[in-house]
């Protein structure tokens, strides 16, 4: 490697006077001299694009908060779009202004097509999918994103949903079986049965109408939310699973289910138009006595 | 938790009165509209795309929030039991907690609509339906009050706070109990006062 380095510096010091030689050619050349340039009044000019007459501009609202500068509030920051330079949907203006204005915003997505739930956030006052949610075309009204509702924010509109998964993970979402299967290979349903978890097993999990509940604001800790209860209602109701009266034991007391005082707010907020109120009221119904 | 502070709710419903309050602290005419409905001026005013860096930062904060601060059970950093892939911990269960409770709960709240309808609708004021009648109606808000408290007063922060209040609930349904007892011994009756509220 030293002598590589050695020779290198060799070079770099060989270069200068290999630059001046070739200047010293180029002003002795006369080819350039005699031609003269073409007059401005025969040439057209050419000028810096004009603004779009007809542009749509929009103006759009969005949360920002750095951890980086934890002592920093949060601050609502103003971007203005084209519309008819952006998609239709709001996930195409959030991912063109981190493109082309600010880098530095921040937001979950991946799918865009509403079936991985990372874009959920809190616009124009309704927790939905950005990716399922249309610019509304009026430009006089200015649009307002914010990341979903009473979460720890991670950045800007990244919430943070470590609790909604704990308690996801805490009702055991997943088939309990005691004996193999009887054919040896998949354990079987009719068709009647398989339509009862028509509307439960849609659920993404994008947590937009859990973090729409007051209940599950004011009780997160231990209030499990519409969310995570229609999960559990999705596996009350499977008519494979064998650990029904656990599962509804395990939300027999008073904080688990109980908290919901059938506000709604979940299935009026389900981007995938699910109803986990309904579930929620199934559950209670199968618990009455 | 941080909900307890500025519930959206009443954000919304003051949203006009207060951004005026925040608002009237300095009044610029180049002032972006955060939080404000759109005027006629403030659609025409060319804003930069980094409004804040033309905002002093008491206005920026001013500007968001857009309730006065309520510091009534300020959040609380954020707290993770066990690490992230850890399920969160399932309490024992209790049925005259849950699902007992729930269904006696809607038994008494059913209840209380033919309870209070049958008085009237009989026209024969008998002591006993009154009697069955403010009985369901002291159970009935004893559990609705018991709600609100579970609901608002969260056992493990203010454990303190929430033994006064169940114990100050107990307290009031007993007193009242009292109080509907002699109203109804001594008195005229429930009913009755009602009737003659109703025809005074």
């Amino acid at each position: 490697m030293a002598a590589l380095r050695s020779s290198s510096r060799l070079f770099t010091a060989a270069r200068p006077v290999f630059r001046t030689q070739l200047r010293a050619f180029a002003s002795v050349s006369d080819t350039h001299s005699t031609s003269s340039p073409v007059p401005p009044s025969q040439t057209s000019t050419v000028k810096e694009p004009a603004a779009d007459p007809d542009a749509k501009i929009k103006t759009f609202h969005i949360y920002r908060w750095n951890p980086d500068t934890p002592s920093e509030k949060p601050r609502m920051q103003s971007y203005t779009l084209d519309l008819k330079k952006t998609g239709p949907m709001m996930l195409d203006a959030l991912i063109r202004i981190k493109n082309e204005v600010d880098p530095t915003l921040t937001f979950r997505r991946s799918c865009r097509e509403g079936i991985c739930g990372s874009c959920a956030m809190n616009i124009d006052g309704v927790n939905t999918l950005a990716c399922l949610c249309r610019i509304p075309t009026d430009t006089t009204k200015e649009s307002k994103i914010y990341p979903l509702p009473h979460t720890y924010v991670v950045k800007d509109v990244v919430p943070d949903l470590t609790q909604f998964y704990k308690q996801y993970k805490s009702i055991k979402p997943y088939l309990q079986h005691s004996a193999p299967a009887p054919n040896g290979k998949e354990y079987l349903q009719s068709k009647e049965e398989r339509k009862k978890l028509d509307g439960l097993y849609e659920c993404i999990l994008c947590a937009c109408c859990s973090t729409s509940c007051p209940s599950y604001w004011w009780n997160s800790e231990e209030y499990l939310g519409p969310a995570v209860l229609l999960q559990s209602y999705r596996w009350i109701a499977d008519s494979r699973d064998e650990k029904k009266e656990e599962r509804k034991a395990a939300l027999d007391n008073s904080m688990s289910l109980y908290r919901c005082h059938t506000i709604l707010n979940c299935s009026r907020t389900c981007p995938k138009g699910l109803n986990p109120g309904l579930a929620i009221a199934e559950i209670k119904k199968e618990m009455a006595f | 938790m941080a909900s307890i502070v500025r519930p959206t709710m009443l954000r919304q419903t003051c949203l006009k009165v207060a951004t005026k309050r925040a608002f009237s602290t300095k009044p610029t005419s180049s002032f972006p509209a955060i939080n404000k409905p759109a005027s006629v001026l403030s659609r025409k005013t060319v804003r930069s795309a980094f409004v804040k860096d033309a905002l002093p930062g008491s206005m920026r904060v001013a500007a968001f929030h857009a309730s006065g601060r309520r510091p009534i059970l300020p959040a609380l950093p954020q707290e993770i039991n066990g690490t992230a892939n850890d399920a969160a911990p399932v309490p024992t269960p209790s049925p005259t907690h849950g699902s007992y409770h729930w269904t006696f709960e809607r038994l008494v709240s059913a209840g209380l609509i033919p309870l209070t309808i049958a008085p009237f609708a009989a026209g024969s004021l008998n002591p006993a339906t009154d009697a069955i009648l403010c009985g369901a109606i002291l159970i009935h808000s004893h559990i609705g009050f018991e709600a609100t408290i579970t609901d608002y007063i969260p056992k493990k922060r203010l454990p303190k706070t929430r033994k006064l209040f169940d114990w100050g609930l107990k307290l009031a349904t007993v007193v009242v109990g009292v109080g509907l007892y002699e109203f109804e011994t001594n008195d005229v009756g429930l009913t009755e006062a009602i009737k003659r509220i109703w025809t005074a």
